[in-house]
């Protein structure tokens, strides 16, 4: 067995272990701080060192590809994002930072077992690895009371989903005999047509959908990014859909586009999820809650490639997930800049940000602008991407709907920008307090938001290598 | 893909200018503003420079796309940088070289967060540049929504009257606009099979069946034509142009709502010339009420800003009513209209910008006497509304008298409507000039400054364009015609 392919995993693995021997040391947040942005850079440069590697591991049911690769990549970028915004983390109780990174990596570490995972069992430990850390993190939330009834909430909505999930598994090997997807992927299709068949499909795929909060498995999301700790929600928002879009690809991909009713399935769920989304946005006055709305919206976009089952969609659906990661991450950089104490911040705190911090005002219109598709972002260049491998398959309406949703989305973006830019700051309010390193970040941010906008051949180009590893 | 360059890249080089302007004012301190406005006129007359030199230097006898600059992008989407120069698209870049240096003049005396008042419309005009050289349509469209998101913040943050409404609605009917023509630019780039955005490609004959045509020609129609102000999607016009600092209504109004006919013009019609022959009488019907409403409301409104405004839709749909005649003399006018209207237009809201700086007050009610107060502002605004109405030997006689003799050949009903509706319009516009400019000198006003010399400078220019165009029609209708016939020769 060929260990050296596992380097990624091994990392997040030894940076858990790390911090829980941390936890037992005095409380000293600014080393915990860094040691772990040191631990997290070096895993980001492994993986990316190891972005070629490929085989097998534990008897076939982990598969190391481009695929997978390029998502543990991503998964560790935006890990090492976050930790690299967990600076002033005062969401979280000093005392608990150590368990904080811990969990962080240990989610991390089963979000890439499960972009890598080829069995169904590997597939559900990897899940519920993941899912039981997040329900910590929120919980770990400083005063109490929003943490634990969010946490509570997650909590209670993700066990009914993985059980969802797990009838669903069962009734697909009870169907199949099969366990591997490499064998279900030549079963299945044959096979779809039997209703216990694109019923296991369905169920097992609501317990993904739950993670990316499509509509009506989206209830959490709101609470949680708006009970759990900044860094925490950003980390939800980012690396946590990263994965789930790897999953959700290898999940509909088993049809083999066979099945008309997975994709009616699919393509009802992603107008709600977008419409609702949407709108429900419009209607929030906290931030953090707005952002979980047009998470549910972006979620429906996201649906709309990965139901294309062609390999445009599944490129496209890639192109989403860095997309989504880059301009929710920013969103959350600005969030976390002023809501320095901490505390949810409403939309009408951003007044003045123009004049006490001209970067960061620019870095959320950017991402907002971006997070509304419009050029020359990442976001615009994400929804072409979707909407040609939509159209190709003949999905006109889907795509007007689409559009028109984007319209709408752009109201409540503008609300925003409109807060940021037009609005005074109030009396006494001085420069914001920055984060080391948070200007460049920005700026590094912004930069990265419009190039892949204007030029993403290069990334276009190695995502399409990947996607074609998917099978 | 090949890449192809011409030996300067002249229209590449205007993008530069303004993007490279857009970089020095964002480095350059807040504070500094006199330097913010040198830099801004330097880059503003740059480009200007250069569309009068491709204006003059585009050869007539050889026609067709010149100047064109091409290099694989996307390859994989088949999106190309490609850029060329048209009879249709050079009267636009010479309009927005003008428009975008007069209106930085214009703003000279802008003391409001200078900084991010320049940056913005740098980037707007990059948009509209580009938008009006671009032959891809994966860059149409980008550049078309560059040129639209700038105006929220121009409007909401330096506007005036009900800014933050008009800011808002003007962007979510903009972006309406695009929710229906990327679906309809994805559409037919998925239709047509051939795995390209290229839009001369894409413009061969025989590419989309009648059909498709029909239908994507009406969703590019009203995805491009709310921006062209048609009736009935005219709404966020008015209210915006009001808004609107004086710089930037000139931009919008002048540029920014012939990217709309433009769009219809140069995706629409090109690539689905059945759809346009299908869906013509549908334009022409909304074009004249476009002119006969344009010019009826105009005649009931107080605001000044608002005359403007509906006269703006009204003039839009002369072009509307020429591009729908299907004929060379129409679409001629069509375009020559939508030159003279841009230039018209920026001398309106220039003058009615100086007005307003010094008077505070757009009430034409208010106003009065302003001839013999500020006898040179009064001037200006007086050459605006005579060009407004058509006055022979100014730029809009030749385009309203070529859209009108094709229109009363092809739709004789509408022809004589849009007539009548002038003659309403020519009303209005007078009406407006003798109780802002005659009558009683209100001594509130006695005490304000005339134009000066140098913040007459942008006006002049204005000015002695419409005169040069009306004076020599054929220097403009010479260089459209060398696209329009081309164009309709190919059609069935």
């Amino acid at each position: 067995m060929n260990w050296m392919i596992f380097s990624p995993e091994i990392c997040c693995l030894v940076t858990a272990l790390v911090f829980l021997f941390l936890a037992m040391a005095p409380t000293d947040a600014r080393r915990d701080y860094i040691v772990a942005v040191a631990l997290t850079g070096l895993a980001v440069c492994i993986s990316l060192a190891g972005l070629y590697a490929a085989g097998e591991l534990f008897h076939g049911t982990y598969r190391v590809d481009l695929f997978s690769q390029v998502f543990k990549s991503l998964l560790l970028m935006g890990f090492f994002l976050v930790v690299f915004i967990s600076s002033g983390l005062s969401g979280i109780e000093h005392r608990y930072h150590p368990e904080y990174y811990m969990l962080l990596s240990i989610c991390t570490l089963a979000m890439m077992m499960l972009v890598s995972a080829v069995h169904i069992l590997t597939l559900y430990v990897a899940l519920e690895l993941s899912s039981y850390s997040l329900y910590i993190l929120v919980f770990l939330r400083k005063g109490r009371d929003q943490g634990v009834a969010s946490g509570m909430k997650f909590f209670l909505i993700g066990a009914s989903a993985s059980a969802t999930m797990l009838l669903g598994l069962a009734l697909l090997y009870g169907a199949t005999n099969a366990a591997y997807f490499r064998v279900m992927v030549e079963v299945v299709p044959g096979v779809i047509h039997q209703p216990e068949v694109i019923l296991g499909l369905a169920l097992a795929l609501s317990g993904f959908l739950f993670k990316m909060a499509v509509f009506p498995f989206h209830f959490w999301a709101p609470d949680v990014y708006e009970g759990a700790a900044h860094q925490v929600a950003a980390y939800i928002s980012t690396a946590s859909k990263v994965a789930v879009i790897a999953v959700l690809l290898r999940l509909v991909a088993l049809s083999g586009g066979e099945s008309t009713h997975l994709v009616h399935f699919l393509a009802v769920l992603a107008i709600l999820s977008m419409t609702v989304g949407n709108l429900t946005a419009i209607a929030q006055k906290d931030l953090k809650r707005l952002l979980a709305f047009s998470s549910i919206a972006h979620a429906g976009y996201v649906l709309v490639g990965i139901l294309c089952i062609s390999p445009e969609g599944n490129v496209s659906a890639m192109f989403y997930a860095v997309t989504v990661l880059l301009l929710k991450f920013t969103c959350f950089l600005v969030v976390i800049q002023t809501a320095f104490d901490g505390e949810n911040i409403d939309i009408d705190r951003l007044a003045g940000l123009h004049r006490r911090s001209p970067v960061m005002a620019l870095a959320l219109m950017t991402a907002l602008f971006g997070l509304a598709g419009i050029p020359p972002t990442i976001g615009f260049t994400g929804k072409l991407l979707i909407f040609v491998a939509a159209m190709e398959k003949g999905y006109f309406a889907l795509v007007l709907i689409a559009m028109f949703n984007v319209v709408i989305s752009l109201y409540y973006y503008l609300l925003v920008v409109r807060a940021a830019y037009l609005l005074d700051p109030p009396e006494g309010a001085g420069p914001l307090p920055a984060m080391p390193g948070a200007k460049i970040l920005a700026g590094t941010l912004v930069a990265a938001i419009v190039v892949l906008g204007i030029y993403p051949t290069p990334l276009i180009e190695l995502i399409r290598v990947a996607a074609m590893a998917l099978g | 893909m090949h890449t192809e360059l011409a030996e300067f890249p002249f229209l590449s080089a205007i993008l530069t200018s303004c993007l490279v302007g857009l970089l020095v004012i964002m480095v350059l301190p807040g504070h500094r503003t006199r330097e913010i406005k040198w830099v801004s006129a330097g880059f503003s007359g740059v480009t200007l420079i250069l569309s009068v030199y491709l204006f003059a230097a585009y050869d007539q006898d050889l026609g067709g796309f010149q100047f064109v600059e091409r290099m694989a992008w996307i390859p994989r989407l088949g999106i190309s940088y490609y850029n060329g120069a048209d009879g249709f698209s050079l009267p636009m870049l010479l309009l927005t070289g003008i428009v975008f240096f007069t209106g930085v003049l214009t703003m000279w005396e802008l003391e409001h967060r200078v900084k991010e008042f320049f940056a913005l419309v740098f980037l707007l005009v990059t948009g509209v540049f580009g938008m009006f050289m671009a032959l891809d349509l994966f860059f149409i469209f980008v550049w078309f929504d560059v040129s639209l998101f700038p105006m929220y913040l121009l409007i909401a943050v330096w506007g005036s009257t009900r800014k933050e409404y008009a800011a808002m609605k003007l962007t979510l009917y903009l972006l309406a606009g695009s929710a229906l023509i990327l679906p309809a630019i994805v559409y037919l780039v998925v239709q047509a099979g051939m795995g390209t955005f290229d839009l001369v490609a894409l413009s061969a004959e025989g590419t989309f069946g009648p059909g498709v045509q029909k239908f994507a020609f009406l969703l590019l129609y009203i995805g491009f034509g709310i921006l062209a102000g048609v009736w009935p999607f005219h709404t966020w016009s008015p209210v915006g142009h009001v808004a609107a600092p004086t710089a930037v209504s000139m931009i919008h109004a002048g540029v920014l709502m012939k990217i709309g006919a433009f769009g219809v013009l140069r995706v629409g019609m090109f690539l689905c010339p059945e759809g346009w022959q299908f869906w013509a009488p549908l334009m022409a019907l909304l074009a004249t009420v476009g002119i006969v409403y344009g010019a009826f409301v105009g005649l009931s409104q107080t605001d000044l800003k608002y005359c403007i405004g509906y006269s703006s839709v009204s003039h839009m749909g002369i072009v509307g009513l020429g591009l729908a005649t299907m004929t060379v003399d129409g679409i001629n006018g069509a375009v020559f209209q939508m030159f003279a209207h841009g230039v018209m237009t920026a001398l309106f809201f220039s003058s009615v910008g100086y007005i307003y700086d010094r008077t505070h007050t757009k009430i034409i009610a208010e106003l009065g006497g302003l001839g013999r107060v500020m006898p040179v502002a009064a001037t200006y605004f007086i050459i605006a509304a005579l060009t407004g109405i058509g006055v022979p030997c100014l730029a809009s006689f030749w385009a309203e008298l070529l859209v009108f003799i094709s229109s009363f050949k092809v739709y004789p009903v509408y022809g004589i409507l849009a007539v009548s509706g002038l003659v309403v319009s020519a009303l209005f516009m007078l009406r407006v000039v003798q109780r802002t400019c005659y009558g009683p000198k209100n001594e509130k006003f006695a005490h304000l400054m005339d134009v000066s010399f140098t913040l007459g400078i942008p006006r002049m220019i204005l000015v002695s364009v419409i005169v040069l165009f009306g004076l020599f029609p054929s220097l403009m209708l010479d260089v459209i015609r060398t696209a329009t016939i081309p164009f309709l020769h190919r059609l069935p």
